[in-house]
């Protein structure tokens, strides 16, 4: 039988490993709890979509009888997608199963039967490649895979859910602010700033190259100048835009982590050993109330 | 008596990480720390023992480098640490610490709630509180902001990505629990002094009867180093460095 | 109280005095608690530096061979820049590593060899508390009877304050006022990374063996001096400044430290090395006359750095092994105390002198007031080197008296015979 099994509780994600699936020549099974996600990825490629139906509204609450079907269906893998609920999901599903997994890889090919992944470690610094063999779990971020197209028969799926976690109620949460992961120039702050209101000085920066502004975690979950979704880091957003300045930021490895595939870096510290340096294309060495502000004139021209 | 165990490692201090470069990983120099978000969790296990009227319990599972990490969580207010002491806990994987920590927790009586960190410092790879509860067959609730319990109900928000999920299970539960829970006061004094009088129990994996070899292989561990130009403007006036900056901006193309 | 909340001895520090003095009280199996601010101790210390190992042998015997100590020194050196030139003197001394006995001396690592001491008070049985803050000294009746640490109070028959320069618990104990900027030093240091054999070879070692260099002549003439100690795998460079004439001057310590750095003889000696630690940490300067006026008063005693006890040659400066027997001194009067523990304070000044630290301090005063020369800081170190290039210089040109030379190089760097003469007696004088 074998074919990739895949979930995303975000549909964008789920047509990606659909699509990395695909191009490795194997079956794509998509989960989903949601009939109307089945319909939003009719034509993403995947062999079988399974609406899966039962008493639940947690998708984690599935994951023994997941974990079950895994087994039976004698499948290679499941790639979940790398979100709260996913990997809560993947890891007790891997736990019922007591299989290997592999958490946020930051690529995964095939190699033979095998799964050959990477992922990063300590805030980022390191790179660990490990090889899944076997019924396996992991859990994979947006962006990593193109998309394909092509029809999917959906069927409902009975599933037994675990009803010992109930809903109590759902607040969704209003997004305040941009979503970096979408922009194309950024300009970020970092904990040299003295006060709240010389955000000012990288709004203009900001504004003088067209960019949207963010910052470090500490910024954000410590002095709450900018809302949490401003903070790019390993634990916050991941960004890949053209480019990025940033001021008065040290450059901790968990927050070069989430401007690594920016294309170009650009760091303004006045501290020349600053971290920063070693991750930046361009860099200024000075203070950032001097500089900066030089830096919006000369880049209004 | 309930018990709540809190489970907590003993990682490298990535701070002190050095990449050569050769981009081999030199560890010689790291110290090792309680992972951070796991100081959140001991807390948080703290708080919810006392609103239980019960124990709270310390777990780790680690080599012996982990030893120091015993007095430093006791200093936090848990009652008592248990400490799974073996080697190969270095080279374990998610599944295998999970199999290592369950099979201790169902040595203890009358546990009515594990907490973990949401992940650890050092591979936040988030697995071990979902596994421990398949392992335990046990409810298991993740990325918790807020716990509250009430009799034998505890209450849960989740943060979510796009929402604020408030869930309810009855205790016995396994809960992956945010910083955000609450903050982890630093030990005073006697808190520090006491800490070496309560008591540990140590066990080894062969006593608890499980396997540990991992389930990946690891063909390649290196520093992750980026190859950027480096063209760093250290030297003359600001005025000048700017310039500089400015047309080098230019003729790359991105503004 | 509990007895919990009680301790023969509180010390506030686990520097190399707090650690020896409870080491010291605990094998006389005394109740101590050590309370350190840093989360490691040696953390928040910083030396040149190196350790004379006597004070290892006073704490216990062959205590040394256990040690965390870096290079034994077999190579005194002093070096007086000016310019791009430089004089180097090298005193090798092979016996300073006999077979039989501790060699006299060895480079150190502080954060490596504090954190051993501690732990080796630890083991005699005294209690090391890391990663807390005394804030307050406990008085009562006139005596201080115990130390709060946020909000935890704990008794102890004598608090001693080890708490390094610039003692927090010694102006608590109104025992000091702030320190005057002229008794203290801000020293810089550099620890540079280099493979074992690298330093070796550029300092002409053989394994194990060590090198201890002064620097004269690279402060731009403010006062102080520069060091240079080789450790296993790593090169500590660093220099000492007065605050005052350094905040004067131009340029900024960093500045100056960096030029240091960058010297044609220095360069090569720490090319291809790599930072792996920058700091930087006061220093008493003023050796005998920087000891406080009164070392104790009831219930409480002060040891180490806190209480003064440095001694700065010029060539040299010497703390920890001080530090070491100060803090041996402390246990000696506290145990010979006993439940007299009003005594204690006397009986640790007696033992200052019956160990000899006070009248090593005395006889060591003398260079104070040279080191107050100005000129020794450039004047003397540029003569020395000029003097030095005439000697060495071949143009095809006739050469100079040996005379002309000296007293033209004197002119040039405004010097007098007579200044010289003055400076010669009065080092004659001191010593």
């Amino acid at each position: 039988m074998a074919g990739v099994y895949i979930y995303s509780d975000k549909t964008d994600i789920a047509q990606e490993i659909i699509g990395f699936a695909r191009a490795a020549g194997k079956e794509a099974i998509l989960l989903t709890l949601s009939e109307k996600d089945a319909q939003a990825l009719q034509n993403s490629g995947a062999d079988k979509i399974y609406v899966i139906d039962g008493k639940s509204e947690l998708i984690e609450n599935y994951s023994k009888a997941i974990a079950d079907l895994l087994t039976k269906a004698n499948a290679e893998f499941f790639a979940v997608g790398a979100t709260p609920r996913g990997r809560d999901l993947a890891a007790r599903v891997a736990g019922y199963l007591d299989c290997a997994m592999v958490s946020d890889v930051s690529s995964i090919e095939y190699s033979g039967q095998n799964l050959q992944c990477v992922r990063m470690m300590y805030g980022g610094a390191v790179q660990q490649n490990e090889v899944l063999s076997g019924l396996s779990v992991v859990t994979v971020s947006a962006g990593k895979f193109e998309t394909v197209k092509g029809e999917a028969a959906i069927q409902t799926l009975e599933l037994e859910a675990d009803t010992r976690v109930t809903v109590v109620e759902t607040a969704p949460v209003v997004k305040v602010g941009v979503d970096l992961g979408k922009a194309d120039k950024v300009v970020c702050v970092g904990m040299a700033l003295d006060k709240v209101e010389d955000l000012q000085i990288a709004r203009d920066l900001a504004e003088a190259v067209g960019a949207e502004l963010g910052c470090t975690r500490s910024i954000a979950e410590e002095r709450h100048w900018l809302p949490v979704e401003s903070y790019i880091g390993i634990s916050g957003a991941v960004i890949k835009p053209r480019l990025y300045m940033s001021m008065g930021v040290s450059g901790q490895i968990q927050h070069v982590y989430g401007i690594r595939d920016a294309q170009l870096i650009v760091a303004i510290d006045i501290n020349e050993k600053a971290p920063i340096f070693k991750a930046a294309d361009y860099g200024i060495v000075g203070d950032l109330y001097e500089v900066v502000p030089l830096l919006t004139e000369a880049l209004k021209k | 008596m309930s018990q709540v165990i809190a489970c907590y490692k003993w990682v490298v201090d990535e701070a002190d990480i050095r990449i050569n470069t050769d981009l081999t990983v030199d560890l010689s120099k790291a110290k090792g720390k309680i992972s951070d978000y796991d100081k959140n969790a001991i807390e948080a296990a703290v708080q919810a023992a006392a609103s239980l009227n019960g124990k709270a319990i310390g777990l780790t599972f680690g080599t012996a480098e982990a030893k120091p990490s015993l007095k430093d969580a006791l200093s936090r207010g848990l009652d008592e640490a248990w400490y799974i002491n073996d080697q190969q806990a270095g080279q374990a994987d998610g599944a295998g610490t999970a199999r290592a920590l369950a099979a201790a927790i169902k040595r203890m009586p009358d546990v009515s709630l594990i907490i973990c960190a949401e992940g650890a410092s050092d591979t936040y790879a988030r697995q071990t509180a979902p596994r421990i509860g398949a392992l335990l067959d046990l409810p298991v609730v993740t990325s918790a902001g807020k716990i509250e319990i009430s009799g034998n109900t505890l209450t849960a928000v989740r943060i979510l990505d796009d929402c604020l999920q408030t869930v309810k299970v009855e205790l016995p539960a396994v809960i992956a629990v945010l910083p955000e829970i609450n903050p982890a006061p630093i030990p005073g004094l006697k808190a520090v002094l006491a800490a070496g009088k309560k008591p540990v129990t140590e066990l080894k994996t062969q006593d608890l009867g499980i396997d540990l070899a991992p389930k990946t292989s690891v063909t390649e561990f290196k520093g992750y180093i980026m190859n950027r130009k480096n063209i760093i403007f250290n030297e003359g006036q600001t005025a000048d460095k700017v310039n500089a900056l400015a047309t080098a901006l230019r003729k790359e193309g991105v503004l | 109280m509990s007895s919990e909340d009680k301790f023969d001895a509180i010390i506030v520090g686990a520097g190399p005095a707090g650690s020896a003095c409870a080491y010291t009280l605990a094998k006389a199996g005394r109740n101590v608690l050590v309370i350190e601010r840093g989360d490691t101790p040696g953390c928040k210390n910083v030396t040149g530096g190196r350790l004379y190992t006597y004070a290892l042998e006073m704490l216990d015997e062959d205590l040394y061979e256990e040690a965390a100590l870096e290079r034994r020194v077999t190579h005194e050196q002093i070096m007086m820049l000016s310019g791009e030139r430089a004089i180097t003197i090298d005193f090798h001394q092979p016996g300073f590593n006999p077979e039989a006995k501790p060699p006299m001396s060895f480079t150190v690592l502080r954060a490596v060899f504090d954190e051993w001491l501690a732990a080796k008070a630890e083991e005699k049985g005294a209690i090391v508390a890391c990663g807390i803050k005394v804030d307050q000294l406990i008085e009562q009746e006139g005596k201080i009877v115990g130390a709060i640490a946020g909000e935890d109070e704990m008794y102890a028959d004598i608090v001693i304050a080890a708490d390094g320069v610039n003692s927090f618990m010694a102006q608590q104990a109104g025992l000091i006022r702030d320190i005057p900027a002229k008794t203290v030093g801000v020293g810089v240091k550099e620890v540079i990374e280099l493979p074992e054999k690298t330093i070796e070879e550029r300092f002409n070692l053989q394994a194990g063996e060590g090198a201890a260099r002064m620097l004269l002549g690279c402060t731009e003439g403010i006062h102080g001096g520069g060091f240079l100690y080789t450790n296993q795998q790593s090169i500590s460079l660093g220099c000492v400044f007065t605050p005052e004439e350094a905040a004067q001057h131009k340029k900024s310590v960093h500045e100056i430290f960096q030029d240091i750095k960058m010297h044609p003889a220095i360069a090569p000696l720490i090319a291809g090395g790599e930072t792996i630690e920058y700091s930087a940490h006061l220093v008493s300067e003023a050796g005998y006359r920087g000891i406080h006026k009164k070392l104790y008063r009831e219930g409480f005693l002060m040891i180490g750095d806190a209480a003064g006890f440095v001694i700065n040659t010029g060539y040299s400066i010497r703390g920890i092994d001080l530090a070491i027997v100060s803090g041996i001194a402390a246990a000696r009067a506290v145990i010979t105390a006993g439940d007299n523990v009003a005594a204690a304070g006397s009986y640790y000044m007696q033992e200052l002198n019956h160990l000899k630290l006070m009248p090593t301090m005395k006889a060591a005063d003398g260079y104070f007031e040279i080191l107050e020369t100005p000129w020794i800081y450039d004047k003397v170190p540029n003569l020395a080197n000029d003097v030095f290039n005439s000697l060495f210089k071949v143009s095809g040109e006739v050469p100079q008296s040996m005379k002309n030379t000296v007293m033209g190089a004197m002119k040039a760097n405004g010097l007098s015979l007579w200044q010289l003469i003055q400076l010669g007696i009065k080092g004659v004088k001191s010593l």
